[in-house]
């Protein structure tokens, strides 16, 4: 695991207050757009589909910072959007780390090189980088040729300054899990910190709605991808979430785990779907019928997300919570996870190109149940 | 989960291969017939999940552009509002469903042709051209 050890400590107290006060509806990150323009214009994005007048709103540094404190939440992540386009961002990175926040700044890096000076690299700063996968695979998700290799000059230049540096993928049907593990290989080699990851979600607002793939899609392509891992690979994420999505593990969703706030308000259910708003952080968490939402109830809006800003919540509560998840937690930070049929699963996926798309085959039956 | 019909079992949506995505329809250009009260209501429904800009007229005569980002049903016309932006106002603007004469989907839809297999038949058509660094560019903000 490559979070440092004050980041866990921070998250695993407010799980442990939690518990003891019995309290179930409790953040652990933020999700906090301070726009919604961007510099990309992905067809798989579902946060870029507005009219003009509402892409040049913001939030200003006042109102990020009652976000932050009306929510409590340890860690910020600030998507968008591109963050770096807000005009503001440099004073509002300074306001939540002055707060004493985890804040992780998710940037395509198009504008990353330039403005690095602007920053000051600090434990409580991490510049989460949108990489979808090797060269090609990127540029053709992020619909912009060149745009890896921008990025990833942003990325060298951010770890020669000591800033901390994670990249952040998102993978659509027709990822290969050679590509990704050949990207785990390249991007370690950046220097970065750890890899987030996460399965795309059909936002219902995204130009493309075709490439989504299903649970047991996404399952065979993280058990192949994420078994017989090499020593090197570090992934900033809860390594149960990792089972969970190599289909080792069963668990519901926790959209409260990563409330939403932007320019509407406070976002119901939570950052991917767009249910209403809420005026407070308060209004959101009594108000909210959250027993509508989740797998479990059928929400044809859940049925495909195995996200981590849904589910990592549910992973990091369940390995702080008991001496059972811990265990479990410490476990997994050991394991390599050897699977001889998540090989043979990677020996049988052919590489293809980006641009062809071709779905990946259905493996036998055998291969592509859960392990939970 | 407003306006949902078909639901999932667990097991269905555990053995999804692909999802099945939301279809689009064409509102741009729509002036949708509001003969009742439940022809608003699903009239609304539809102009909250609208990536652009609509025109309502209010039972004044007023007319007001928006982009609805929320809505609130109740019991009554009267008990739900929209809330929403208008191009030209900074602050948020709420309004009652029992004000609102007609509606007019009068905005771009903003994702409206941008499908994936767009951006491949593009990108393909240029680099068969001997075009270099392809890419899709955000629109203008005008």
């Amino acid at each position: 695991m490559a979070i440092p050890i004050s980041q866990m400590w921070s998250v695993a107290t407010l799980v442990w207050k939690n518990k003891l006060k019995g309290n179930k509806h409790y953040p652990l990150v933020l999700m906090l757009e301070p726009l919604f323009r961007c510099n990309l214009a992905c067809a798989g994005c579902g946060k870029v589909q507005y009219p003009p007048h509402i892409l040049k709103k913001q939030l200003t540094p006042a109102e990020c910072f009652a976000a932050v404190e009306e929510c409590g939440a340890p860690m910020v992540s600030l998507p968008g959007g591109e963050p770096l386009l807000h005009p503001q961002i440099v004073e509002i990175v300074e306001g939540l780390v002055a707060r004493k926040k985890y804040v992780y700044l998710c940037t395509n890096a198009l504008e990353l090189k330039r403005r690095l000076p602007e920053f000051t690299p600090s434990k409580y700063l991490t510049f989460s980088v949108h990489l979808d996968g090797q060269r090609e695979h990127h540029d053709f998700s992020v619909c912009r040729e060149g745009g890896y290799d921008i990025a990833v000059e942003g990325i060298k230049e951010a770890v020669k300054r000591g800033f901390r540096v994670t990249t952040n993928a998102t993978f659509f049907d027709g990822a290969d899990p050679n590509g990704i593990r050949g990207f785990f290989d390249e991007v370690m080699d950046m220097g970065v910190e750890g890899i987030v990851l996460s399965p795309g979600y059909s936002y219902d607002k995204a130009p493309d709605q075709t490439h989504f793939m299903g649970r047991a899609r996404v399952r065979r392509l993280f058990r192949a991808a994420l078994s017989n891992r090499k020593a090197n690979w570090k992934f900033n994420m809860s390594p149960l979430f990792l089972e969970f999505l190599m289909g080792d593990r069963k668990y519901e969703c926790t959209p409260w785990g990563s409330p939403a706030y932007n320019i509407f308000g406070w976002q119901r259910p939570c950052y991917l779907l767009q249910d209403g708003y809420a005026e407070s952080y308060k209004e959101l968490i009594e108000t909210t019928k959250w027993e509508e939402y989740g797998v479990a109830s059928g929400n044809p809006k859940c049925q495909n997300c195995m996200v981590s800003c849904g589910y990592e919540p549910t992973a990091v509560s369940d390995g702080f919570a008991s001496i059972k998840g811990f265990l479990a937690m410490v476990r997994a930070n050991f394991s390599k996870y050897p699977d001889p049929q998540a090989l043979k699963m990677l020996n049988e996926s052919a590489p293809r190109s980006a641009a062809t798309l071709v779905k990946i085959a259905a493996p036998e039956r055998s291969l592509e149940e859960t392990n939970a | 989960m407003t306006a949902e019909v078909a639901k999932y079992t667990l097991e269905q949506a555990e053995a999804l291969e692909l999802s099945p995505g939301t279809e689009h329809l064409k509102l741009e250009g729509w002036v949708p017939e509001l003969a009742g009260d439940e022809d608003l209501r699903q009239a609304l429904e539809k102009a909250f999940d609208y990536r652009g800009d609509v025109t309502l007229t209010l039972k004044t005569g007023e007319r007001v552009e928006a982009y609805i980002f929320n809505r609130q049903t109740g019991p009554t016309l009267a008990e739900s509002f929209l809330q929403y932006f208008t191009p030209t106002a900074p602050d948020k603007r709420k309004i009652s469903y029992a004000e609102i004469a007609r509606l007019e989907f009068t905005g771009k839809d903003r994702a409206a042709g941008k499908h994936w297999e767009d951006w491949v038949k593009n990108y393909n058509e240029k680099k068969a051209a001997g075009e270099k660094n392809i890419a899709l560019v955000p629109d203008k903000l005008e």
